[in-house]
C-alpha cells in the first residue's frame, strides 16, 4: 500500500469541499443576479403600464 | 429597457470584486503556504513506527485548521444571534446564516479528515468516542438550523427562530472541545496537550507547533473571504425577497 494514501486522500477531501462550497456560492449568486435583473425588468414594465 | 434594469446589480458586483478578490487572492495563497508548511516546513514525527502513520500525522495541520474555523463560525452565529434578538437587525440575520454554512463546511471536513486520519492511527474509521459523538451531534444539529430556516417563510420569523437556535446549538461547542478534557477519549488533546488531564496527548516541536499556528490564521483569513462572498449572497436575496414583495403589491 503507499504510504502516502491517507494523506492525499485527507487532502485530496478537503480541496474537494472547498470548492465545492465555493462553487455552491458562485452559482447561487449568479441565479439571484440573474433574478434581481429580471423582477427589476418586471418592475419597471408594470410601471409603464 | 432591459440592459438598463440590469445594470445596477452588475455595477453592484464590480464594485464587490475588488474586496472579494483581496481577500480570495489572499487566501488562496496563503491555504497554498500552509501546504507547504504542512507537507515540507514540519518535520516528521519522531514516535510514529509506519510510514503511513508519519505521513498521515500532517493530516493534522487542516485538521486543527479546519476545526478551528468550525467552532469559530458557530461562534460568530451565536453572537449574530444576540444582536439580531436586542436589534432586530437582517445584517445579523445575514451573517448568522452564512456563518453556519461555513462552519458546517469545515464541521463536514473535520469530520471526513479525522476518519481519514483514524483509519492508519486507530485502525478504524470512526469510534463512538466522547468527541467524535458531539462532534456528530453538532453537525446534526447545525442541519438541522438550516432546515428550520427553509422551514419558515416569514423572514422576521424565520431570523428569529434562527437566532435563537443558532445560540442554543452554541452550547455543543464548549462541550465539544471539553470533551477529551472531561472524559476518557481516545482522540487526542492538541491544544493544551501538556495538561495532566488531557488524553492521548503528544508534545510538538517549535517547527511543529509554528505551522500549526500558521495553518490556524490562514484558515482564519479563508473564513473571513468565504464570509464575505456568502454575505453577498444574502444580500442579493433579501434584494429578490424585497423586489417579489413590491410586485405583489403591485408598486
Amino acid at each position: 500500500m503507499n504510504p502516502l494514501l491517507y494523506l492525499m486522500l485527507a487532502y485530496a477531501a478537503f480541496w474537494l469541499i472547498s470548492f465545492a462550497f465555493i462553487f455552491s456560492i458562485f452559482n447561487r449568486q449568479r441565479k439571484l443576479d440573474e433574478e434581481v435583473a429580471m423582477l427589476k425588468q418586471l418592475l419597471d414594465q408594470q410601471g409603464n403600464e | 429597457m432591459a440592459t438598463t434594469t440590469a445594470k445596477p446589480v452588475a455595477t453592484k458586483a464590480k464594485a464587490g470584486l475588488s474586496w472579494g478578490m483581496i481577500l480570495s487572492v489572499l487566501s488562496m495563497v496563503m491555504i497554498l503556504f500552509g501546504l507547504y508548511m504542512a507537507f515540507v516546513f514540519a518535520p516528521a514525527a519522531v514516535n510514529l513506527e509506519t510510514d503511513v502513520e508519519q505521513y498521515s500525522q500532517r493530516i493534522l495541520y487542516f485538521h486543527v485548521g479546519s476545526a478551528w474555523v468550525g467552532f469559530f463560525a458557530f461562534f460568530v452565529t451565536f453572537v449574530a444571534g444576540i444582536l439580531y434578538l436586542s436589534k432586530r437587525n437582517f445584517v445579523w440575520d445575514n451573517l448568522g446564516h452564512a456563518s453556519v454554512e461555513i462552519g458546517l463546511t469545515f464541521l463536514t471536513m473535520v469530520l471526513v479528515t479525522g476518519a481519514i486520519w483514524a483509519k492508519p492511527t486507530w485502525n478504524v474509521w470512526w469510534t463512538w468516542s466522547p468527541r467524535l459523538t458531539i462532534s456528530a451531534i453538532g453537525w446534526l444539529l447545525y442541519i438541522g438550523y438550516l432546515m428550520l430556516r427553509s422551514a419558515i417563510d416569514d423572514p422576521a420569523r424565520r431570523a428569529r427562530f434562527a437566532a435563537v437556535f443558532g445560540i442554543i446549538a452554541f452550547v455543543s461547542v464548549p462541550i465539544n472541545f471539553m470533551a477529551i478534557r472531561w472524559w476518557r477519549d481516545i482522540h487526542p488533546a492538541v491544544v493544551g496537550s501538556g495538561a495532566a488531564e488531557g488524553q492521548g496527548g503528544f508534545a510538538m516541536s517549535d517547527s511543529m507547533r509554528n505551522t500549526l499556528i500558521y495553518c490556524v490564521v490562514a484558515f482564519t483569513v479563508f473564513y473571513v473571504t468565504l464570509l464575505y462572498h456568502r454575505m453577498q449572497l444574502g444580500k442579493t436575496a433579501h434584494e429578490v425577497e424585497t423586489l417579489k414583495q413590491r410586485m405583489l403589491m403591485g408598486d
